[in-house]
């Protein structure tokens, strides 16, 4: 296993866009679902265990369709089930936006014959695992990749606009390790479709906002 | 117990629907009410923890069909640590289908598990209503996970799974709802724009809709979801609370 590039695929200093989005956090603070340290966490632990499982599957199964006969096609099945498993528009920009963001830093950052099998556009956990899997890295990888992303960007989101403390936020993110292992370990050999309906909710009331401060 | 319903709608002579199969074992009778619908009725308590029914119900171009239940199915847990029970519906639809079954009541201690797995023909229609309610009054909730998963020429246009009550992964306080609805429109005419309300959603989806409300009790969410699948015009005067959004 390459860790030096999983470790740089999961470094929100990665140029991959992902810091203009707070992955529901803005809209759960202007709601109230999200106030303090505590409700931070129980945001976390749900859209771990329902996106972020999503998006594991997702990307462990892109990472493995990289060495299908047909890649295109397989990526390009994936990139079907990614949009059945989201049915919200907001959510669907925001995964796909930064699945282009990725396509750009990963192709020049591990170049892979591969890159040419993504669908233009695509979502992002397709994109991670085509870069995990241009990175030396294997599906289990990009499953961990793809559930540690679902919280440590949200987390950061939340600090900025909560001014939290930072190393309170970092231990919230840290402490939910284990729960990411597991959402990983138990997404990577399967497509989960775990649905959250509130974050389709506050991700569309978000989209329509003009006073947003995150892209989603 | 293992229940099998089977349900098939053809058109027949003059643009009726005949229903050449329909038969069912286990805890539901199927019995004809209409010219193009079924109700299912249950035969046994329940169902109970461990109980498996599948109902497979085949629509051919042409012809409707709307399924109905008699009563809410109140589910049961065993005695002792209870196995979930089951429920899949099958469906294959190339005519019209409408599925209205009465609400899922899922009491203390139960598990319940539900799948919605439909192939659309090019010209299928469906519409598909689930109302869920965890606990009786004053009652611990219940689990219920639910998942759908439709196809058109087996490209998936919708794939969830809801879960709901303690332990479960979106059923996290403050937002940990005893009351679930929502309503699944495909009819194949352009989708609409997302529509927002206070605790509803309506997404669009290649020619329909998702719409989905909960609340604390039945009757409040079945009220949100109303207010996000009305008529375009009456949205903006039925939302209250959170801003509706029009895109």
């Amino acid at each position: 296993m390459a860790l030096a590039a999983l470790l740089t695929l999961a470094d929100s200093r990665l140029p991959a866009g992902g810091h203009t989005h707070s992955g529901g956090v803005e809209q759960a603070i202007a709601t109230g679902v999200v106030t303090d340290a505590a409700s931070l966490a129980a945001f976390l632990r749900r859209r771990l265990a329902t996106s972020g499982a999503v998006a594991a599957g997702l990307a462990a199964a892109a990472c493995r369709a990289v060495d299908d006969a047909d890649p295109a096609a397989a990526l390009s099945c994936l990139d079907a089930e990614a949009d059945a498993r989201t049915p919200s528009p907001a959510l669907q920009a925001a995964s796909r936006q930064q699945g282009r963001g990725l396509v750009r830093v990963g192709g020049r950052a591990w170049p892979h014959p591969a890159w040419a099998a993504v669908p233009p556009r695509p979502h992002h956990p397709v994109a991670l695992g085509v870069a995990a899997a241009a990175g030396g890295l294997g599906p289990a990888d990009a499953a961990t990749a793809a559930a540690y992303l679902a919280v440590s960007g949200p987390a950061t989101a939340a600090q900025r606009l909560l001014a939290m403390d930072p190393i309170t936020v970092a231990a919230i993110t840290a402490r939910l390790a284990p729960e990411v292992d597991e959402a990983a370990s138990g997404s990577a050999a399967e497509l989960p479709a775990a649905a959250d309906p509130l974050l389709d909710l506050l991700a569309e009331v978000h989209a329509a906002r003009k006073d947003r401060f995150f892209a989603s | 117990m293992r229940t099998v319903v089977e349900v098939v709608a053809r058109r027949g002579p003059g643009g009726r629907t005949v229903l050449p199969v329909m038969r069912a074992s286990g805890q539901l009778a199927v019995r004809r009410t209409g010219a193009a619908s079924v109700h299912l009725v249950a035969t046994a308590f329940g169902p109970l923890g461990g109980d498996d029914a599948e109902i497979r119900l085949v629509v051919e171009e042409g012809a409707r069909l709307s399924v109905h239940t008699v009563a809410a199915a109140v589910v049961l847990p065993q005695r002792g640590a209870s196995p979930p029970s089951r429920q899949a519906v099958r469906a294959e639809v190339a005519g019209t289908l409408d599925l209205a079954p009465e609400p899922t009541v899922v009491t203390a201690r139960a598990t319940h598990e539900a799948d919605l797995l439909v192939q659309l023909g090019p010209d299928g229609a469906l519409n598909a209503t689930e109302q869920v309610l965890l606990g009786r009054t004053e009652e611990e909730p219940g689990r219920w996970t639910g998942t759908t998963r439709v196809e058109r020429a087996s490209r998936p246009l919708l794939h969830t799974t809801v879960g709901l009550g303690p332990g479960a992964p979106a059923w996290l306080p403050p937002v940990a709802p005893r009351a679930y609805v929502s309503t699944l429109r495909l009819y194949g005419d352009a989708p609409p724009g997302v529509v927002t309300g206070d605790d509803a959603v309506r997404l669009p989806l290649p020619g329909g809709w998702v719409a989905t409300a909960w609340g604390a009790e039945l009757h409040e969410a079945a009220a949100r979801l109303a207010a996000v699948t009305a008529p375009a015009g009456e949205l903006v005067a039925a939302a209250t609370g959170l801003v509706p959004s029009h895109r």
